[in-house]
């Protein structure tokens, strides 16, 4: 059987890859600059596949077009939260769309314990089943 | 999952009996055929696309270029605007007649599926962008080290595909090398090359454009 070796994280848009360099990560940059997306970094420490609202570092890069300084800011976060998860994601205004088209991971915690199966006993006997984050045990901050 | 055979008024009732019900209302094709072969009656996909966009569905199986659901490229582009744009010129060479603004109706997410497989990521990108559910059915269960093997096949073929093209790299062409440098660090995507990268569908489509662009000269 295949397991997933190192319970790595597999949220967003490139998670399946080995982890993205930093030239690797402007390549995207670029590509969402020419789009006229805005670029934002969030963090979490709770990887729980319906958190979708992490922590944002600072605010979205609306103005920004450089993208250097877009990756110095991507840094900094990886900097400040070295054993987080960080994303980086890119907004679409566009009518019709007005949400987020790109979203990757760029930082993950050294280890990952990954998820179990909760299993909870219900009336009749019967089981409800749900994913829990071994992580999410300890509080806020201590996690990883 | 819906077919089109349960009829018009029924999906309308469904849509919203989904909505009601937190559910996503899938609609398979099957009956398409039927009135949408032959030049000369019934009609075109285009219009149950623009039907069903109005009706309420969330999914719609959409024809793949590649696969066996066959499909003439431009002819699959305007089914895909019809669903997703907000506003579709007239583009005859998609087979669009009629400008039309579709101000803020909900759009219906197109699907691929059938016989599609994570050897053809780079045709499948091309042909049919972003804004798509790619089902592969077959082309998972049926690898060769089981399903789970065969689901991350397809996810590192269309990551790698993804990262390769948003970096501008020409990947109708360098495609089948990107896929064979990912194979090379993720054996599942081997596996699945081995066993379906040669395996393509080549049959002419029987739905083609009314209307050819060829140019006039002007006196």
């Amino acid at each position: 059987m295949m397991t997933n070796h190192g319970n790595r994280l597999t949220q967003g848009q490139f998670s399946y890859l080995p982890d993205l360099t930093d030239s690797q990560i402007t390549a995207q940059i670029e590509f969402a600059l020419s789009k006229s997306w805005a670029i934002g970094v969030e963090y979490t420490d709770d990887p729980h596949p319906r958190n979708t609202y992490w922590e944002m570092y600072g605010n979205p890069m609306f103005d920004l077009k450089d993208p250097a300084g877009i990756l110095k800011e991507i840094n900094a976060c990886r900097k400040t939260f070295p054993n987080h998860y960080v994303r980086v994601t890119a907004f679409d205004s566009t009518q019709g769309v007005e949400s987020v088209r790109m979203s990757y991971i760029v930082n993950r915690p050294k280890n990952e314990p990954g998820f179990g199966l909760a299993r909870q006993e219900i009336g009749g006997r019967q089981i409800q089943y749900t994913v829990h984050s071994y992580a999410t045990d300890k509080p806020e901050g201590e996690r990883y | 999952m819906i077919d089109l055979v349960i009829g018009y008024t029924a999906i309308q009732s469904m849509a919203v009996w989904a909505r009601k019900n937190d559910m996503i209302l899938h609609l398979h094709r099957a009956g398409n055929s039927t009135y949408s072969r032959q030049k000369n009656h019934g009609m075109n996909f285009r219009v149950i696309c623009k039907w069903m966009r109005m009706a309420g569905v969330d999914h719609i199986h959409a024809g793949t270029v590649v696969g066996k659901l066959e499909g003439d490229p431009m002819m699959i582009r305007g089914f895909y605007d019809t669903l997703l744009d907000t506003h579709t010129p007239m583009q005859l060479e998609k087979g669009l007649f009629f400008e039309q603004d579709w101000a803020s109706m909900n759009k219906v997410m197109p699907v691929a599926s059938g016989g599609i497989h994570a050897g053809q990521m780079h045709q499948l990108l091309t042909y049919l962008g972003d804004d798509v559910v790619l089902q592969f059915g077959g082309g998972t269960i049926g690898h060769p080290m089981g399903i789970q093997a065969g689901a991350t096949a397809n996810r590192v073929a269309l990551e790698a595909m993804v990262l390769a093209r948003n970096e501008g790299r020409d990947i109708w062409n360098e495609g089948p090398q990107i896929l064979k440098d990912a194979a090379k660090w993720c054996s599942p995507l081997k596996a699945a090359i081995d066993t379906w990268g040669d395996i393509s569908f080549n049959f002419e489509s029987t739905d083609t454009a009314d209307f050819a662009v060829t140019p006039t000269a002007s006196m």
